[in-house]
């Protein structure tokens, strides 16, 4: 059984920067994990202390039942498709890919079939002769990921791989990538820094923070019930509008005071609402409405992205369907689906959601 | 689009004004030349009959062209050679000598009153710069017009692709011919300005300046060679003019590029290409510093060359000392991965290694001079201590080069160190780490990766490291003298030696030429080697 299970780990650097603080983290016999957050959050060292590339500072990480902290890189079942590819470029692609087999004393011949197996499934059998330099991108990224099957691990390492492609292959490579998973049924961790390729992709997504878990779950569960208010801002675009403001009254009487008013239940005190763009709607002047100014209107085709202004300059984000019906200059009236927005306490927890008044 | 510009008229013509130009060029040069020398012999003799039966040889006036005034726009150089020095005038040239192109002279001897010994003579050395001065003017002014109207042409057949590259410059070669034509008549003019002008010194010498030695074959040759570099001058001039990007910003850029090149230009010129040339005609002729006559001799040079056993030994000393450079390749590439960790200190490690470079061989030279003195000397201190026999390690035949080899090594190995701890950190990092993670140890990382992008680095080391081993002097030349029995004469030292110990400039030059031929050869290879480049981006 190849789960993958971090226990506390943390990698501090001599130059006093914690690249990761106490991760901890339990990933399932063949789920397709994405490690999700901004750049510099702790993505790469925490598949480099994985691949063994890296010692954590503490913690310990056990592959299937087996604690492997203190293994090397190649004694463990485990492989890695680094973001620049790092090819040997004075191999030829067959003798890329078959690098791990002939460290493992693999026989030439058997070597041989594995790679020409390999390379067809991912349609690179005509590129066998050739070396690096001569590939496109999206071929490289097919030779890395066939010397990474070529080896069957247990568990296969992601860090950024497609992030070095151009949008259309990207786009294919991601499809692929997921289909490659559901026929191996391989464990796979999987970074980007991309929330979208993340959402697409992950079973379930483990969003990280300055070396830290927000929340680990499924990437519509993520999507709509944030953990954190770090969460709800990274996942999702355009990014989820945010009032700061106060919770006064008690019980059916709860409301949120700030830029706006709604009624939630949560604890009193100093909190922060959190609406969707597509739980904001244009609508005709009425009870439970407030004036905004338009200051910016993205036609996106299928949608428009409007970005308005509040009274006090706060700035939201609305997301209509269909063409737009507002142009710059114009003064509308916005409603709030009271149910879809979230409340956030002064640290950045969950702790409620709007109501029905 | 002119695609009538290409006429068969057309094509016949460039071609007649093609050879005409050619041919009359030639003339020009081969005229003048023979004038000037008529105006330089009528002038010597003019002298040395001025001088009268009661000369004095040593009253004969030095430097002053008497008879210079005679002839307007004629001032040469008289020189004197009285006396024994007389003696040295072949029965030839007794009457009358030119030399070759650039030195052309005339002598004319001076003769003791009964018209018998020969106590003197005199000699005039044309202002060589006078004599080319007129037709260069003409061909310079020639080469502006044929540019100008080369560009034209250009310009006009620009749009057709399919006229042929001679075409262009069409108007360029038709300027050219008759410009030289021209100075063909000045030419022709001034020969006869010779023979009109001056008349003859005394009744019984006829002087007709047709009847004067021309210029060898040789000289024509050269002549020729030089004519068909000024037109191809005048049609790369065209050319440069004429491209397609000419515009004005265009062109004061490319100005000020040359400008900026040129200083260097000049220095490569006088200081590089002129030595070069200037050895390769001087290994062709016997020289010793002092005599001023210096005989073309063939190969005769190359030929002893070849088959001295000095030469066959120092090329075989050169070959074996050049073995230094793949040892200490060996050790540098070991010292790199040493100090290529990021400890403290390297820094101060790396720079304390790479000082030797740094330092001048001499200096070096005269440390290791005492480190390996029989009797004083630091190795042989240390082999007592430990209870050897010390050895003469500079006197001994059987070491010295070692000992050569082991200095030179000792200096090459910073440089080599510093290339490939550069080399090591161009390797990119994650390809030794996806080796890790291939399962790869550490000897396999080294001779799988690290070893094989290396290799377009040390190509360059044993390259470079062999051509400067061929150069070796410094070393040789302060320890050992090439001794003990020339077991260190190496091929430069040789080179000093034969042209100044020696004074045999000529050989020295055949040697020079040689191992110039050995250098091109590897700098050669290394290119060929190197322009198979390993590509980086994985
Ligand atoms: N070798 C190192 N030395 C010091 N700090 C490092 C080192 N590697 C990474 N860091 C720091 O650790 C943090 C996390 O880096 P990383 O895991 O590469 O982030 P990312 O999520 O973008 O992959 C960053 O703030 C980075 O500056
Ligand atoms: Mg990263």
């Amino acid at each position: 059984m190849a789960t993958v299970r971090l226990q506390q780990l943390t990698r501090k650097f001599p130059d006093g920067s914690v690249a990761l603080a106490g991760l901890t983290l339990d990933i399932k016999h063949g789920e397709f994990l994405v490690l999700v957050g901004p750049s510099g959050c702790g993505k790469t060292t925490a598949l480099r202390l994985i691949a063994g590339l890296d010692a954590p500072t503490s913690g310990r990480i056990v592959v299937g039942e087996e604690d492997v902290t203190d293994l090397p890189p190649g004694s463990r079942d485990v492989a890695m498709v680094f973001q620049n590819y790092a090819l040997y470029p004075h191999f030829t692609v067959a003798e890329n890919i078959a690098f791990p087999l002939k460290m493992r004393r693999v026989p030439a011949g058997e070597q041989q079939r594995q790679v020409r197996e390999v390379a067809e499934t991912l349609g690179i059998g005509e590129l066998l002769a050739r070396k690096p330099a001569q590939l496109s991108g999206g071929q490289r990224q097919r030779v890395a990921l066939a010397r990474a099957l070529v080896r069957q691990p247990a568990v296969f390492l992601f860090d950024e791989p497609l992030s070095n492609l151009d949008a259309q292959v990207r786009a294919s490579t991601r499809a692929e990538l997921v289909r490659l998973h559901r026929q191996l049924g391989a464990t796979m961790i999987f970074v980007t820094h991309d929330q979208v390729e993340a959402m697409s992709m992950a079973q379930r997504m483990a969003v990280l923070n300055k070396g830290r878990l927000e929340q680990c779950a499924a990437p519509l569960e993520v999507y709509r019930t944030p953990a954190t208010r770090f969460t709800a801002q990274f996942v999702g675009s355009p990014s989820i509008n945010t009032f700061d403001g106060t919770i006064e009254g008690k019980g059916s009487r709860q409301l949120f005071v700030g830029a706006v008013q709604v009624p939630v239940t949560a604890p009193p005190g100093s909190g922060t609402l959190a609406v969707r763009p597509e739980h904001l709607h244009i609508v005709p002047p009425g009870d439970g409405t407030f004036p905004v100014r338009v200051a910016l209107v993205e036609p996106l085709g299928a949608e428009c992205i409007v970005h308005a202004l509040l009274g006090d300059n706060t700035e939201v984000r609305v997301r209509v369907p269909g063409l737009p019906t507002v142009a710059t200059g114009d003064t509308v009236h916005l409603r709030i689906d009271h149910e879809a927005a979230l409340v956030f306490d002064a640290e950045g927890r969950l702790e409620g959601r709007g109501r029905r008044p | 689009m002119t695609t009538d510009f290409v006429t068969p008229a057309r094509r016949v013509a460039v071609a007649v004004c093609l050879v005409w130009g050619l041919v009359v060029g030639a003339l020009v040069v081969r005229t003048w030349i023979r004038a000037e020398d008529a105006l330089a012999a009528q002038e010597g003799r003019s002298v040395a009959a001025s001088f009268g039966p009661d000369f004095q040889p040593t009253r004969l006036p030095v430097r002053t062209p008497v008879a210079a005034g005679r002839v307007a726009n004629v001032v040469r150089t008289m020189e004197r050679q009285i006396g024994p020095a007389a003696n040295r005038i072949a029965e030839s040239e007794r009457t009358l000598s030119l030399g070759r192109l650039w030195s052309r002279y005339v002598s004319v001897p001076v003769k003791d009153a009964d018209e018998w010994d020969v106590v003197g003579a005199v000699v005039l050395r044309a202002d060589w710069w006078r004599g080319v001065a007129i037709p260069l003017a003409v061909v310079l002014a020639t080469l502006l017009v044929a540019a100008t109207l080369g560009r034209r042409g250009v310009v006009r057949a620009s749009e057709d692709v399919s006229t042929p590259p001679y075409f262009l410059v069409a108007d360029a070669i038709a300027t050219l011919t008759v410009g030289t034509t021209g100075a063909l008549v000045l030419a022709s003019r001034r020969l006869t300005e010779a023979a009109a002008i001056l008349p003859p010194p005394s009744a019984q010498v006829r002087f007709d300046p047709l009847s004067l030695p021309m210029p060898g074959t040789r000289t024509l040759g050269v002549l020729l060679l030089g004519w068909c570099f000024a037109a191809a001058c005048a049609l790369f001039l065209c050319a440069w003019m004429a491209s397609p990007r000419r515009s004005v910003a265009e062109r004061r850029e490319s100005a000020t590029a040359w400008s900026f090149l040129a200083p260097s230009g000049v220095h490569l010129l006088v200081f590089t290409l002129g030595p070069l040339l200037f050895t390769a005609w001087l290994s062709l002729h016997p020289w010793d510093l002092l005599e001023t006559s210096r005989p073309f001799i063939g190969l005769t040079n190359y030929r002893e060359l070849l088959s001295d056993p000095q030469f066959w030994n120092a090329l075989r000393n050169t070959a074996l000392y050049t073995l230094y450079v793949p040892v200490t390749m060996v050790l540098a590439l070991g010292a790199a991965m040493l100090l290529n960790q990021p400890l403290r200190g390297m820094r101060v490690l790396r720079a304390m290694v790479f000082l030797p470079t740094v330092v001048s061989y001499v200096a070096i030279a005269m440390v290791w001079q005492w480190i390996y003195h029989a009797d004083y000397g630091l190795l042989n201190y240390l082999i007592r201590l430990v209870g050897g026999t010390g050895v003469d390690w500079l006197g001994n035949p059987a070491t010295a080069l070692v000992a050569l080899m082991i200095v030179s090594a000792w200096v090459q190995l910073g440089y080599q160190m510093i290339v490939y701890l550069a080399g090591l950190q161009g390797i990119p990092e994650t390809l030794l780490e996806a080796a890790r993670l291939d399962g790869a140890n550490a000897w396999h990382r080294f001779t799988q990766v690290t070893w094989p992008l290396l290799r377009p680095v040390s190509l360059y080391l044993l390259v470079t490291g062999i051509i400067w081993s061929f150069q070796v002097f410094a070393l040789v030349y302060v320890m050992t003298e090439g001794g003990p029995a020339r077991s260190t004469d190496v091929l430069v030292f040789q080179i000093y030696q034969q042209a100044w110990e020696f004074r045999r400039l000529g050989y020295a030059s055949a040697l020079s030429w040689v191992l110039f031929a050995i250098l091109l050869g590897l700098t050669l290879l290394q290119w060929r080697l190197l322009n198979r480049k390993v590509e980086y981006a994985g």
